[in-house]
């Protein structure tokens, strides 16, 4: 047990916020969304020059072969400087990492570049009306016409798409085949007509995801990743990536977010209540065990080659945890906090999300019963 | 960063692991709760293995190894309801190490490395584990940060707790007569939460192994109970408590031997942690046994028990969360 960064670590960690202290993020604008795009991806453009835009990325593509750990490191730093999410991170968690394990040369030359240079910008068109957790189910079909496939179906909690060059897009494209076998993997340019994106309004009254209609839209044969049939384990792949690295960005923020709350329990002298003090001892210590826990989940993976059941437990824990400190964060504030435009209020609302997206709890549950428990399914 | 027991750590928790399973049985623990009695022959071959010294010095008698060794053989012993005085000798020898004088370690610390001798530890006010039949017993007050020594066994009164497999004494009143102790007493109170909150996460481990081989095994309308959702769900909670126990205790172990500045903040995370896990995991361990788990004759009862007296040692999960919030907000 040794839970001190090496050497090499700790050089990458100086090396991080030397850098992030010369080149600060700024305040990300709030209350409007294409302004805080256009925020995070000057963010990105920023990271890119500095050459920490992808640091899990191998170096021939722009990255810095971090280790996992270091991954993390790079992931915290961020949190801790409150820095925003580059604007590509479905390009640079999810669409390149899955490029470079399935593309051909041609696709990584292609795509890989404009992604971490934010040039291009990628969205991921996984789930439908039908087909939520399950994901095997999607409708959206192609059909062959020459070298061309044709697109027909609709997608859906699709964000960023209406700033998107490009889509990860699972399609059906053998109706005959069994459920996981017929589906394919495109890389869908989203700049055709035939591709129609309408926001989505949240409960918290933004719109980060859409519903994307897409009505015999274009996809060129080169710009099938994997082979044809191959959807359900790219799209696997690309699943995989979706928790890696970045629940430590998750949970920096959330501790910052305990933070608030106990200088919002100072100033109203609510802390002063047992009641209240208990209840914020215990997100601390949630949020403090999440971090333990993604730590031992990364130190099991580098030391036994495969995750342990950590990785499937802080995705939920932390979502949980995410929207207990927010209603604990109304219950300390009192109705104030419920105002329109205050930072506690949308952050309730916004919770409430954290346990959907990316999988539901339930999912989780399913998952770490089945995977890690081996109880039988019926 | 190593977020995990090296390979010497984890071939010592394999062995402990072993050697209970054969020489600690449920039964064996039944029959010593029932009769009232520890196995004095297990305790001695312990005591020969040093498992009660392998935190203490080697000048002192001890294996010299650290608080993450020990944690791990607590883990163990929770696992296996160890019927014999360890945790309770491990926290007293914690407590002289850290409190005592040069003449109360010399005298003590050699007998409980070896097992020739037994000890308590606990706060004023409050339930200790085996204190009415240990040799030596350190009493604690946090408020002051005083503790005091006694010798001889019978020097605190003997308890009657709801758990039968261990034998409890209480300090009534204040701060008893006793040698004063000139050391660190509040480091001594908060190793002794790390390392209750190592036993409370093997408990929690053995309560999810039962529960899980139970539902798998036990069939209602023609299949398994674990395959139905509620269950399977009830079981992926045990896990979640029982794994952030374990992380946060880890990491609690490890500042004791290598980051004594994080200690404090380190001990309330494992023992609020680890007595809630304790809780709700034995709880619901009774709950997915259905009728059978509410019997005498089920084993999950003892587990339960166990974390219901660990889980207010010390300090309650309630307590170590107010204690947090003030280090945080002085």
């Amino acid at each position: 047990m040794d839970l001190t960064f090496s050497d090499q670590e700790i050089e990458f960690r100086d090396e991080l916020r030397g850098w992030l202290d010369a080149n600060r993020p700024g305040e990300e604008p709030r209350g409007d969304q294409d302004a805080a795009f256009e925020f995070r991806k000057q963010w990105q453009r920023s990271l890119f020059e500095g050459g920490w835009a992808a640091v899990h990325w191998p170096q021939e593509y722009g990255g810095r072969d971090a280790s996992l750990m270091q991954s993390a490191i790079f992931f915290e730093e961020m949190g801790k400087a409150d820095a925003p999410l580059p604007a590509n991170a479905l390009g640079l968690i999810l669409a390149g990492p899955t490029i470079m394990a399935w593309g051909t040369e041609e696709q990584k030359e292609r795509f890989l570049l404009p992604i971490l240079s934010a040039e291009e910008i990628w969205c991921q068109g996984f789930s439908e009306p039908e087909a939520g957790s399950d994901l095997a189910a999607v409708k959206t079909k192609a059909v062959r016409d020459g070298d061309d496939w044709v697109v027909t179906g609709q997608k859906v909690w699709t964000s960023a798409a209406q700033y998107s060059k490009w889509c990860m897009l699972v399609v059906r494209t053998d109706p005959d085949a069994a459920k996981h076998k017929g589906l394919s993997y495109f890389l869908m340019d989203m700049e055709q007509d035939a591709v129609q994106v309408r926001p989505l309004v949240q409960i918290t009254g933004e719109a980060e995801f859409n519903e994307l209609f897409i009505e015999e839209a274009r996809v060129p044969k080169e710009n099938v990743l994997g082979g044809e049939g191959d959807g359900w384990n790219v799209a696997l792949t690309t699943l995989m990536n979706e928790r890696s690295g970045l629940g430590f960005f998750l949970q920096t923020r959330l501790r910052l977010l305990l933070d608030r709350l106990v200088e919002d329990a100072k100033a109203n002298g609510r802390i002063e209540d047992p009641v209240v003090a208990e209840a914020l001892g215990e997100m601390h210590v949630r949020t403090e065990t999440l971090r333990f826990l993604a730590y031992r989940g990364l130190s099991i993976i580098e030391q036994h080659g495969q995750p342990g059941p950590e990785g499937s437990l802080t995705k939920w824990l932390w979502s949980e945890t995410n929207q207990m400190l927010t209603q604990l964060a109304v219950s300390v504030c009192g109705p104030a906090a419920l105002t329109e435009g205050e930072a506690w209020a949308h952050d309730l609302l916004r919770s409430r999300g954290n346990t959907i997206e990316g999988g539901t709890t339930e999912i989780l549950k399913n998952i770490v019963a089945e995977r890690v428990l081996g109880l039988p399914r019926k | 960063m190593r977020f995990d027991f090296t390979e010497d750590q984890h071939e010592i928790k394999r062995t402990a692991k072993d050697l209970l399973a054969s020489r600690s049985t449920l039964e064996k623990v039944r029959e010593a709760a029932e009769a009232g009695e520890y196995d004095a022959a297990l305790w001695k071959e312990l005591g020969e293995l040093g498992w009660p010294g392998v935190a203490i010095d080697e000048a002192h008698g001890g294996g010299g190894l650290g608080y993450v060794e020990l944690a791990g053989l607590l883990e163990e012993s929770g696992y296996a309801l160890l019927n014999g005085p360890f945790l309770a000798t491990a926290l007293c020898a914690a407590a002289i190490s850290e409190a005592g004088s040069d003449g109360q370690k010399d005298e003590w610390l050699g007998r409980l490395a070896s097992g020739e001798a037994t000890g308590a530890f606990g706060l004023v006010g409050q339930v200790v584990p085996d204190g009415a039949s240990a040799d030596v017993v350190v009493v604690a007050d946090r408020e002051s940060g005083e503790a005091r020594l006694l010798t001889g066994q019978g020097s605190l009164e003997g308890l009657d707790s709801i758990d039968p497999t261990r034998r409890y004494g209480i300090v009534e009143g204040g701060l008893p007569d006793g040698e004063p102790m000139p050391g660190d007493v509040a480091a001594a109170i908060d190793l002794g939460c790390v390392l209750t909150s190592a036993e409370l996460v093997g408990v929690c481990g053995r309560a999810l192994d039962m529960t899980v081989e139970y539902v798998k095994d036990r069939k209602q309308f023609g299949r398994p109970v674990g395959s139905f959702q509620a269950v399977q769900h009830r079981c992926a909670q045990m896990l979640l408590s029982t794994e952030g126990a374990r992380a946060s205790t880890y990491f609690a172990a490890w500042a004791a031997d290598a980051d004594r500045d994080r200690l404090p903040e380190a001990a309330s995370l494992a023992k609020s942690a680890a007595s809630k896990a304790g809780i709700e995991v034995t709880a619901s361990a009774i709950q997915a046994h259905g009728g059978i788990g509410f019997t005498w004759e089920a084993d999950v009862h003892w587990f339960y028990k166990r974390a219901q007296l660990d889980a207010a040692f010390l300090g309650s999960s309630a307590e170590h969360n107010r204690r947090l919030t003030a280090l945080v907000s002085p």
